[in-house]
C-alpha cells in the first residue's frame, strides 16, 4: 500500500515532467488547433476570421488531400514491409558473421548516416535516364536497350521507394541485430539437442523473440516514412503521383502562407498518426507480452 | 577538395563581411537580396554606389538561385516582418502576391519614366494600376534550332507546330536524335511553356477570359494539352523531358543530342561556349504557333521592390533609382549577359557588341505576355502544374485535365 504522503509527492514528482510535456506536446495541438477553426493567410491578415469547421469541409472535399493521403500510405506500407524484410535478412547475415563483424556493420550503417537530402540528390543523379549509373550499368549487362526514365511518370514512385529502402533498411537491420544478440544461445543449443533443423529453430525461436524489437522498428519507420518530404522533395518535387501529405503540407503553409488550412491539415495528420501509433503500440504490447 | 577551400573561403568571407557591416554601425546599412550574379557586376555597381555615397552601405544579400525556394524563404521572412532587409530582386509573378500582402511599397509617382521600359515587364511590375516594382532584367522564352542541319536537310526555320514536327521526321529522326525538348517537370517552368502552347494556339488564360468564357479557355487548354501530348506520343519529344528544368533540357541540346530547344536567352552563352559541342550552329526564332496565329513568349525575369518593413525607405529608394538605371542595367549587360529592360539599351553598341544576339532577342520579345497576375499566383501556378504534368503523364486525359484547371483556377484566381 503507498501511504497518502507517498502519493502527494509522487504527485509533485511527476509535476516538472508533466508540466514539460504540457508546454511542448499540448499545448502547440491546442493551438494548431484553434488554428484549423480560422480563416487566417498571412498574405490577406486582415481576412483573418473564425470560420468554425469550415476548413474540415474543404478539406474533405480537396482532392489533392485525398490523392496524396494516398500516396503517403502506398510509401509506407511498400517501403516499410521492405525495410523490415531486407533488415531482417541483413540483420541475420551481420550476426552470423564470425569476424569482422563491427567493420561490416559500420560500413552497412553509412546510407543511415547520410542526411536525406544529400542521399537523395546522389540518387537523382543514379536515376538520371541520360548520365545515371543505373541505365548504363542495365545498358552494359544487356538487361534493357531503351534507356529508362526512372524518375517518369511510369516509375517514379518505384524509384522513390527504392531510394527509401536504400536508405533506411540500415536502421532495421542494426535494431534487429540488437534483437537477435540479446536472445540466449543456449535456447538454439537446446533446440539442436532435440533434433530441430534451422527453419525450425528460426520459426520457433528467433522469430517469437524478435517480435518486440520488430515492433520497434516498424513504429519508428511507419512514423517517418508517414512524415516522408525531403527525398521526394529532391527527387520528383511530387510530381507523378509522388506527392505527399507532408509536402501538401509545406506548400499551403510556406507557399500559399494559409496558416488556417495548413492547421487544418496538420490537424488531420495528426489524427491519423495517432490512430496509426495507437495500433502499432497496441501491437508492440502484445509482441512483448508473448514474449 | 577544391570546393571544401571554396567553401572555407566564402565562410570567411562572409564572417568578414558581418563584421565589417556591425563595425559601420554610424551609418545606415541597406540590404539588397536577390538571386546570386556570377558575373560580378552587381557587386561592382554596389561598391562604386558605395564609394559615392558616404554614410550609406548597401550590403548584397545573395539568395538560392532556385525560383521557388527564394518565393518560400521570402513570404517566411516578410510575413514575420522582416526589417533588416530593404529591397528585394522578385521574380515577375510575385507583384501582386506581394503587394496584396502589404509586404512591398508603391513607388511615388513619377519615380520613373514608364515609356522607357519595356512593356511586358513593366506590366508585370504593376498591381492594380500601380507601381510597386521596377523592372531590372528580363527573360522571355525563344526556339533554339540546329543552325547547321536544318541549313543541310534546306528547310526553313519553322514558323507552326507543323513545321517543327516535319523538320523533327526529316532531320531528326533518321539521326536518332531527340526533336524537340522543352521543360516539362513539375515547376513553375512548366506553366511557361504550357502557356507558349496555349497562346500560340490562339487561346488565352487570363481572370477575364475565365470568367466571361470558361467553356472557350478549357477547350483551348486540352488543346493545347493534346498538342504537347502528340509531340510525347510521336517520340518528336523523349518522355524523359517530364523530369526535366531547364538546365536538364539545355543540356541535351548543348551535347548536341537535339534539333529544337525551348529555353531562356540564357542558354545562348551556354549554346556558344566552351563546353557546347553546337558552337556556332544554333540559332534562335520565335516560338511556333498555329497556322493564321501569332507565337507569344512567356514573359519572365525581375523587378525590384522596396519592402514596407524598409527602416530607410529614402535611401533604399535612391538605391533602387541607381540599380535599375540605364547605367546599371547597360554594366549588368555587358558583363552578365543581363537582359535589360529599358528599350533603348537594345541600340547601345557597347552592349551589342558584348552580345551581338540581343538585336535578334529584341524582335523575340515584340511579342511577349505575362502569366495570370494575382495575389493568387503562386496557388494557380499549383493547380496548373499539377493538371498538365497529369496529363502529359496520361495519368489523365486532356479534356478532364482542362475541366480540372479551369474549375480550380476559377475558384483560385476569381474569387
Amino acid at each position: 500500500m503507498i501511504g497518502r504522503h507517498e502519493a502527494a509527492l509522487a504527485r509533485w514528482l511527476v509535476a516538472p515532467a508533466l508540466v514539460f510535456v504540457v508546454i511542448v506536446g499540448a499545448f502547440p495541438v491546442a493551438s494548431q488547433f484553434g488554428l484549423s477553426l480560422t480563416e487566417f493567410n498571412l498574405k490577406f491578415a486582415d481576412e483573418r476570421s473564425f470560420i468554425g469547421l469550415a476548413n474540415f469541409v474543404r478539406l474533405a472535399k480537396d482532392a489533392t488531400f485525398w490523392h496524396d493521403l494516398w500516396h503517403t500510405l502506398y510509401f509506407t506500407g511498400v517501403s516499410v514491409s521492405l525495410e523490415l524484410t531486407l533488415g531482417l535478412a541483413a540483420a541475420l547475415l551481420l550476426h552470423g558473421l564470425v569476424r569482422g563483424r563491427t567493420a561490416v556493420t559500420s560500413s552497412v550503417l553509412m546510407p543511415w548516416v547520410l542526411p536525406t537530402v544529400v542521399a537523395a540528390t546522389m540518387w537523382s543523379l543514379i536515376l538520371n535516364d541520360r548520365i545515371g549509373l543505373l541505365n548504363s550499368v542495365l545498358t552494359e549487362l544487356h538487361i534493357m536497350t531503351e534507356p529508362i526514365v526512372w524518375l517518369g511518370p511510369r516509375f517514379a514512385m518505384s524509384s522513390v521507394i527504392l531510394a527509401d529502402v536504400w536508405k533506411t533498411t540500415p536502421f532495421v537491420a542494426i535494431i534487429l541485430l540488437a534483437g537477435l544478440k540479446s536472445i540466449p544461445r543456449h535456447y538454439y543449443e537446446a533446440a539442436a539437442l532435440d533434433g530441430a533443423s534451422a527453419w525450425q529453430s528460426f520459426r520457433s525461436i528467433t522469430l517469437p523473440l524478435l517480435k518486440p524489437f520488430v515492433a520497434v522498428a516498424l513504429l519508428f519507420r511507419a512514423m517517418d516514412a508517414f512524415r516522408i518530404f525531403d527525398l521526394i522533395w529532391v527527387l520528383t518535387g511530387g510530381a507523378s503521383k509522388t506527392e505527399t501529405l507532408s509536402i501538401y503540407i509545406y506548400k499551403t503553409l510556406f507557399r500559399y502562407a494559409d496558416l488556417g488550412y495548413a492547421s487544418a491539415m496538420t490537424v488531420a495528420l495528426f489524427g491519423i498518426v495517432f490512430i496509426l501509433s495507437l495500433g502499432l503500440i497496441r501491437l508492440m504490447r502484445v509482441a512483448v507480452e508473448a514474449r | 577538395m577544391r570546393s571544401i577551400t571554396l567553401l572555407g573561403a566564402v565562410l570567411t568571407v562572409a564572417v568578414l563581411a558581418g563584421s565589417c557591416a556591425r563595425e559601420r554601425s554610424d551609418g545606415i546599412t541597406i540590404v539588397f537580396a536577390a538571386g546570386n550574379d556570377p558575373s560580378g557586376a552587381t557587386e561592382a555597381l554596389i561598391d562604386e554606389y558605395n564609394a559615392a555615397h558616404p554614410g550609406v552601405t548597401v550590403r548584397f544579400q545573395a539568395m538560392p538561385a532556385n525560383t521557388d525556394t527564394q518565393h518560400d524563404a521570402y513570404v517566411t521572412y516578410l510575413s514575420a516582418h522582416e526589417s533588416n532587409i530593404d529591397l528585394y530582386s522578385l521574380d515577375v509573378i510575385w507583384t501582386a502576391e506581394f503587394a496584396r500582402a502589404g509586404w512591398i511599397v508603391a513607388l511615388p509617382e513619377g519615380f520613373i519614366d514608364e515609356e522607357e521600359f519595356l512593356e511586358g515587364p513593366l506590366a508585370s511590375a504593376k498591381y492594380e494600376g500601380k507601381l510597386y516594382a521596377v523592372p531590372w532584367f528580363t527573360d522571355a522564352g525563344v526556339l533554339y534550332y540546329r543552325r547547321d542541319l536544318l541549313d543541310e536537310a534546306g528547310l526553313a526555320v519553322p514558323e507552326t507546330w507543323d513545321d517543327l514536327r516535319a523538320a523533327c521526321a526529316t532531320v531528326a529522326r533518321p539521326r536518332g536524335m531527340d526533336g524537340f525538348v522543352w521543360q516539362g517537370a513539375r515547376y513553375e517552368g512548366l506553366v511557361c511553356d504550357f502557356l507558349e502552347f496555349l497562346w500560340g494556339l490562339g487561346g488565352s488564360l487570363s481572370q477575364e477570359t475565365l470568367r466571361s468564357n470558361p467553356a472557350e479557355v478549357q477547350a483551348d487548354i486540352a488543346a493545347a494539352l493534346r498538342l504537347m501530348r502528340s509531340f510525347l506520343e510521336e517520340g518528336i519529344t523523349p518522355e524523359s523531358v517530364l523530369t526535366y528544368k531547364e538546365e536538364d533540357s539545355r543540356r541535351v541540346f548543348t551535347e548536341g543530342h537535339a534539333l529544337f530547344l525551348r529555353n531562356w536567352p540564357y542558354a545562348w552563352s551556354m549554346a556558344e561556349g566552351e563546353e557546347s559541342k553546337v558552337a556556332g550552329r544554333v540559332g534562335i526564332a520565335p516560338l511556333p504557333h498555329a497556322p493564321g496565329k501569332v507565337g507569344y513568349s512567356t514573359i519572365g525575369g525581375w523587378n525590384v521592390a522596396l519592402s514596407s518593413f524598409s527602416t530607410h525607405p529614402k535611401e533604399a529608394l535612391d538605391f533602387l533609382q541607381f540599380i535599375t538605371s540605364e547605367r546599371a542595367l547597360r554594366a549588368r549587360a555587358i558583363a552578365g549577359a543581363y537582359l535589360p529592360t529599358r528599350k533603348a539599351t537594345y541600340s547601345d553598341p557597347e552592349v551589342l557588341a558584348a552580345n551581338p544576339h540581343f538585336a535578334d532577342f529584341f524582335q523575340v520579345f515584340r511579342n511577349t505576355r505575362n502569366r495570370p497576375r494575382s495575389p493568387h499566383y503562386p496557388m494557380a501556378s499549383d493547380v496548373i502544374q499539377e493538371h498538365v504534368h497529369a496529363a502529359l503523364a496520361r495519368e489523365t486525359d486532356p479534356e478532364s485535365a482542362a475541366a480540372a484547371v479551369v474549375r480550380e483556377l476559377r475558384t483560385t484566381l476569381l474569387r
